[in-house]
């Protein structure tokens, strides 16, 4: 047979961002996939070198288009790491409800790409309507809708709003309520387990061998979660589990990100319970234009909806970073992991196993 | 419909047609994407304006540059614009298109995009928010209304100016020419 | 973490070894004993890892690699204190010449690291399977990522020298 070389390009219906896997297929059996990324690169560490501390978050949080928040967490770890500074108590609840919160709408997105690829229009539109339910809890807290920066190096930039809670819960409530119909009507739909069944496999060795985090180590039986290794913030005040899968296909994948949303939802509730009644925000920070960090270096990770988020940072003692580096988890799944798993399969599941890979463009480019 | 629409129907019924009906390349370009789907799906209708995004540039009529261009995407770009078939539009998102944004000394971004190909209209906010978008294809509307929407036209007017431009970025270029020498 | 530090410390020579808390060890080494370093760790359970780096330390003519690992579990349910770690490994090359071994061989998730480091640092390495770009679609002079590389500059000529359609319409007429 004839090798052809197709290309799964940017402009394609299959494709949620600007990403490009050019095909060598047999038929209809692909035989080698290469990712090409950099369609998106903006040289980020390159431009924080060249602006102070605080003037970077406007930069940060555009690494991750679909959940900006816990690129703002790991930078103000980052920077309180060096320059020892403590969060307080209430502090630490408000931000691990937020970075909950944008863990939902995070998922209820990508839940929108995979049935929109598939085909799934009435689970796609639900999906992005509740998202748009959350997304008007953010604009009431913080002023914009997709890019809020509301974490700042020692806490939050301002409480919360009188009432904020009671909307929240009720938001959830309605999220949580919706879930049976989508197992109904999805997940346990005859048509989307032919489809998604023993497609993808990414067995534990191999997870391990390719440095794989988040959901694709979860669907083979590994309990790997950072909120519960290095427990930052409040996570470890509150009591809850994390859910895993055994087989390791498209289809374990996508039940150990459902089951992830609902045990946010689950721990958003614990959490507001949790919380202290009053108290300081934030800790006081000197004045950005002329604050300097002390010498040093540092790495800190913490856990976001698609895996393990790290950050290495260095200063030299000055106002500007001297280097920083982004370790994204979408960094090893879209290039070494995507080129195993896609050999073998047919043309028609391409899309498919690239959005239950969960890869997030700009986060590979940044 | 109110009664003066009437007899714009009957008098240019190809130009009302192109109006209502915009079907957009499903192209997502850089970061405004994230505000595309609540536009096209039940909050935020977008098809009660016309608008569906299609597969393929060959079905379409309005471009959306969603945000910043690398130079990788231009050529991706640039390809897909020129294999829409006439009369099409382009609006471009934010304030990246238009001198750069916040990636003014990025080695990486173009900074403005009006130099390699037409761009129609522009909709501010950094993303711009699906009422934005909606207000956007509006004013394009009335645009297209008063005979000023001539993107198309004027990169088939100046085509070697741009195709200049195009080659002075990126050297040699992998497709030909798209209009030969033409009488202006 | 006393206990590694006491483990490498008689296992190898040459090591500056400096412990800011419990999470965190940094290990600094010559460039030939990296490679025996990193598989002694990765036997003894980091598997993980987690990033390549590079810093431009423009004033003393040096690059220097950054290697971190971590460990997965080894236990499905119960969470030790070997995952808490993180280990950065750092060394030392020259800036002129710079070049340095691959450690793919060891790590099959390096690849791409590696790769990026080449196109913007300049850096390359021996015996990569595929060094080809990444990324970037032209060659700079400089790599982008040294501190040498002025972007302010590079953007004025290059896309600061390209006229706009209707400033060469006016120079035409």
């Amino acid at each position: 047979m004839r090798e052809l070389e197709l290309f799964f390009g940017p402009q394609h219906l299959g494709m949620v961002g600007n990403f490009s896997i050019t095909l060598k297929v047999e038929g209809d059996r692909i035989v080698r996939a290469d990712a090409n990324p950099g369609f998106l690169h903006r040289g980020f560490e390159k431009l924080m070198e060249l602006r102070t501390w605080m003037q970077n978050f406007p930069l940060v949080c555009r690494i991750n288009v679909v959940e900006p928040d816990h690129m703002e967490l790991v930078y103000s770890m980052g920077v309180e790491k060096l320059a020892g500074i403590e969060v307080p108590e209430r502090g630490k609840f408000l931000r691990s409800i937020y970075c909950e919160m944008a863990r939902v709408g995070s998922h209820l997105f990508g839940l929108w790409a995979y049935a929109n690829m598939l085909g799934f229009d009435t689970v796609a539109h639900w999906a992005m309507y509740h998202r748009d339910l959350l997304l008007d809890l953010f604009e009431e807290l913080t002023g914009a809708r997709v890019y809020h920066i509301y974490l700042r190096p020692g806490g939050v930039r301002r409480d919360f709003p009188d009432g904020f809670t009671d909307r929240l819960v009720e938001t959830l409530h309605k999220i949580g309520g919706k879930v049976p119909d989508y197992n109904a009507t999805f997940f346990e739909n005859s048509l989307f387990k032919k489809r998604a069944e023993g497609i993808g496999i990414v067995t534990r060795e191999e997870a391990i061998r390719m440095g794989a985090v988040g959901h694709i180590i979860k669907a083979t039986g590994m309990k790997y979660d950072i909120r519960k290794i290095e427990p930052y913030d409040a996570y470890n005040q509150v009591d809850f589990d994390i859910p895993v899968r055994t087989a390791g296909d498209a289809y374990s994948r996508l039940l150990a990100i459902r089951d992830d949303m609902i045990e946010s939802v689950h721990l958003i509730f614990k959490l507001i319970d949790k919380m202290p009644k009053s108290g300081a925000v934030y800790t006081k920070t000197p004045n950005p234009f002329k604050w300097t960090i002390p010498k040093g270096e540092t790495y800190v990770r913490c856990e976001s909806s698609r895996g393990e988020l790290g950050l290495y940072m260095v200063s030299d003692g000055g106002d500007k970073p001297y280097r920083v580096h982004f370790n994204t988890p979408s960094y090893n799944h879209g290039l070494t992991v995507l080129e195993k798993a896609l050999v073998g399969e047919s043309i028609s599941d391409v899309g498919n196993i690239m959005i239950s890979l969960y890869v997030v463009a700009p986060e590979i480019d940044r | 419909m109110d009664r003066n629409q009437i007899s714009k129907w009957f008098k240019n019924p190809g130009k009302m047609a192109h109006k209502y009906s915009f079907h957009a390349v499903y192209f997502c370009t850089g970061c405004g994407i994230i505000e595309i789907p609540p536009s096209i799906t039940t909050r935020w209708d977008a098809e009660r304006f016309g608008i569906i995004p299609v597969a393929t540039p060959r079905h379409a009529n309005l471009f959306l540059i969603t945000g910043y261009v690398s130079t990788k995407t231009l050529k991706a770009i640039i390809r897909t614009y020129e294999q829409m078939p006439e009369p099409k539009y382009t609006v471009a998102f934010g304030s990246c298109p238009i001198n750069g944004g916040m990636y003014y000394d990025s080695y990486n971004t173009i900074k403005q995009l009006d130099k390699y190909i037409p761009i129609d209209g522009y909709i501010a906010g950094c993303m711009p928010r699906p009422e934005a978008v909606f207000i956007g294809v509006t004013h394009l509307w009335k645009l297209i209304d008063m005979d000023k929407a001539d993107g198309y036209k004027r990169y088939r007017e100046d085509y070697a100016l741009y195709r200049a431009n195009q080659e002075q970025l990126f050297g040699e270029l992998d497709w030909p020419p798209l209009f030969k020498n033409e009488k202006n | 973490m006393e206990i590694l530090k006491q483990k490498l410390s008689s296992d190898f020579d040459g090591l500056n070894i400096h412990i800011p808390d419990d999470k965190r060890m940094i290990i600094s080494i010559a460039k030939e004993s990296i490679l025996s370093l990193l598989s002694y760790l990765k036997n003894d359970g980091y598997e993980h890892l987690a990033l390549i780096s590079c810093n431009d330390w423009i004033d003393a003519g040096k690059l220097e690699l950054i290697y971190i690992l971590s460990a997965y579990m080894a236990d499905d349910t119960h969470y030790q204190e070997k995952e808490k770690k993180s280990i950065i490994i750092k060394t030392k090359i020259s800036r002129n010449t710079a070049k340095f071994i691959t450690i793919s061989n060891l790590f099959n998730s390096a690849e791409p690291y590696e790769r990026e480091l080449h196109e913007m640092f300049g850096i390359v390495f021996e015996g990569h399977p595929r060094l080809t770009p990444l990324m970037l679609e032209r060659e700079y002079k400089i790599p982008p990522f040294r501190k040498d590389f002025d972007t302010q500059a590079y953007v004025d000529n290059t896309f600061g020298k390209i006229p706009s359609i209707q400033q060469q319409k006016e120079g035409l007429q």
